[in-house]
């Protein structure tokens, strides 16, 4: 009992003793503090938990119709009922549920986009920045040609090719991206290429991939981690313009996008069908340019304190 | 006395802006087993370039070898391909650098670091890792190495931070040990501890060193053979006893002579100087080097390159008074 005690103190007085403590934890903190950043962090949490516990907390099956329940209002209009809190669509489906599932189509689509996005952006940027020269010069002005692009056109040219459907979607996200990673971390290679430690790495014999992947890519983590914050975001928000313009997430999935799709046309006569996945879409990105600037500002050593 | 290491006739040269720039031009030095050689020469004169050709990391480009050879226990290194000198790098010669505020990776342990090394050439549990590791701090001084093993270099001072460079340095005990400036970011008295080190494992595990350093005083300190270099040239070789004692190339005397002495009235002079600068690597000056700062210039020195001249006993000189 005094031992377990013991240890605990010790490990909440280090945490309290800034010497003592793993600089994480100062950047955790610094990210707390941040009332902005914090908010992103609360948005996100909320959004990842609904994502996860869907079946728990959704009132309905998502994409089960009942066709006598078409089109109710929200709970606070005339003629809503508590059984359906945001109301429901033309096929009487529940907006609350198919909202909290559509989380989970949402963050999918974030994780998968941006991790492939984060994985091929990384290494090839990593490639570039560190062997320069010709590599360089391919590398980057073929990320160059696919920035040329307008965003969301090549997108929807990579769904028409792939076919649509929400799996090509996010493989179109994800390649279009690319570049943003590419660029960022072929800066800090460069960046940090010619500090001491690199040239020590390799003055002990370690290979060119392990110089690269061990020791230099590990100082370029806080760009990356502020880069596929605020990508999230964007991702959700390209996903959801895919499945509007009905090259994404293919009915009945619970899309936000899809859903304001499905509702434009009963806009005049039922505004909650398409106004709620639209707020769903503004909390999700705010939430996650809020937690990539909250994470920039901890992150950032220029920006210290 | 079989020689370590054995430069021949080094170029080293980098193409900077479409011209070349010989950064080191025809250098010829050599170690003996269990010997300290100082490099010593102004900032610019091609004491690092020397050293990152021995180790193999010229930028390529936009430098490159134009010729030489380097031996090493007998082998040209220069002609190894890149996976057998990878396996000599840290294992058989080994760097400790200059700044120990950034050649240390700031996101790892310090005996992470020193662990990578063994790691990369021996085959050893990671329990029998972490026991060299430990070792290898007491070695070199460290207080406390089982808890200072767990900081990261933030946490030390830059003496601390020397003191794991030279444990990295040493981890796989090498053959040759090149220390680029190892003192010259530490305040003088981590200055005397670490040199009073570096001694201390010299004679332990008879390891021979490169010293390269701009500083007579440590120079006199830790070296048996003194090379002087002035812009990527070898002015004068010698042991030290010789070149403090007999110093023949007008640089060299010049270098002494700036050393400044302490001391009250009479015996206070002002500190003598070496006129000019050193002339830039771009437009060098016909005929000898030096020639333009030089004391003793005659009319030759402007035109005609001087030779290299073995005075005997080792001591070698490259000034046109003793051809």
């Amino acid at each position: 009992m005094n031992e377990q005690a013991g240890s605990a103190t010790s490990f909440w007085a280090r945490m309290r003793n800034p010497e003592d403590r793993h600089p994480f934890f100062d950047q955790i903190e610094k990210l707390f503090k941040n009332k902005t950043g914090l908010a992103g962090l609360i948005i996100i949490t909320v959004f990842a938990a609904a994502a996860v516990f869907a079946p728990v907390i959704s009132p309905h099956d998502p994409i089960e119709n009942a066709l006598y329940d078409q089109l109710i209002p929200p709970v606070w209009e005339e003629g809503g009922a508590t059984k359906n809190l945001l109301g429901t669509d033309d096929l009487g489906r529940d907006i609350l549920s198919r909202l909290i599932y559509g989380a989970r189509v949402s963050l999918t689509i974030g994780v998968v986009s941006v991790g492939l996005a984060l994985t091929l952006g990384t290494l090839l940027g990593a490639l570039a920045g560190y062997y320069k020269g010709w590599l360089d010069n391919l590398i980057m002005r073929f990320m160059d040609i696919i920035l040329a692009f307008p965003h969301i056109l090549l997108a929807i040219v990579i769904v028409a090719y792939l076919g649509p459907g929400l799996r090509n979607a996010m493989m179109a996200i994800g390649i279009i991206n690319i570049p943003r990673f590419a660029r960022i971390v072929r800066a800090s290679v460069m960046d940090e290429f010619g500090k001491d430690y690199v040239t020590a790495a390799r003055a002990v014999g370690a290979k060119d991939s392990r110089v690269i992947f061990n020791a230099i890519l590990p100082n370029c983590l806080a760009p990356i981690i502020v880069q596929a914050s605020l990508g999230f975001g964007a991702a959700i928000l390209d996903a959801a313009g895919l499945s509007f313009l009905g090259l994404g997430a293919q009915p009945p999935i619970p899309e936000w996008g899809a859903m304001i799709a499905e509702g434009r046309a009963m806009i005049l006569r039922a505004w909650w069908v398409m106004t709620f996945p639209g707020i769903a879409i503004l909390l999700g990105v705010l939430g996650f340019n809020l937690l990539g600037d909250g994470l920039r500002d901890a992150l950032d050593p220029r920006l210290r304190d | 006395m079989e020689n370590l290491l054995d430069i021949r006739n080094l170029k080293t040269y980098f193409n900077v802006r479409g011209a070349v720039l010989k950064a080191v031009d025809d250098v010829s030095l050599t170690i003996k087993a269990g010997q300290t050689l100082g490099l010593v020469g102004e900032s610019a004169c091609g004491k690092s370039v020397t050293a990152a050709s021995i180790m193999g990391l010229i930028p390529m480009p936009p430098g490159w070898i134009a010729g030489g050879e380097i031996f090493f226990d007998g082998i040209d290194i220069l002609k190894l391909p890149e996976f057998r000198m990878r396996k000599i790098r840290g294992k058989k010669i080994s760097m400790i650098f200059q700044e120990p505020m950034t050649s240390l990776n700031p996101v790892f342990t310090v005996g992470d670091q020193v662990a990578e090394v063994i790691r990369l050439h021996e085959k050893l549990s990671g329990r029998e890792v972490r026991g060299r590791v430990i070792e290898s701090f007491r070695l070199v001084g460290i207080p406390a190495p089982e808890s200072r093993v767990n900081d990261y270099p933030h946490q030390m001072s830059g003496g601390m931070r020397q003191r794991v460079m030279i444990a990295m340095a040493l981890a796989c005990y090498p053959k040759l040990m090149i220390a680029d400036e190892p003192t010259t970011a530490l305040d003088v008295t981590i200055q005397a501890q670490i040199l009073e080190l570096m001694n201390k494992l010299k004679a332990e595990t008879g390891a021979s060193i490169l010293f390269i350093t701009h500083d007579l005083g440590v120079i006199a300190e830790m070296a048996q053979k003194v090379v002087v270099m002035y812009a990527g040239k070898v002015m004068e070789a010698a042991d030290v006893n010789d070149l403090f004692g007999d110093p023949k190339h007008p640089y060299t005397i010049g270098l002494l002579n700036s050393i400044p002495v302490l001391g009250k009235g009479k015996k206070q002079k002002r500190l003598s100087t070496i006129a000019g600068v050193v002339p830039s690597l771009f437009r060098l000056p016909e005929g000898c080097l030096f020639g333009e700062r030089c004391t003793v210039a005659q009319a030759d020195c402007r035109r005609i390159e001087p030779s290299m001249t073995d005075l005997g006993n080792g001591h070698i000189v490259c000034c046109h008074q003793f051809n």
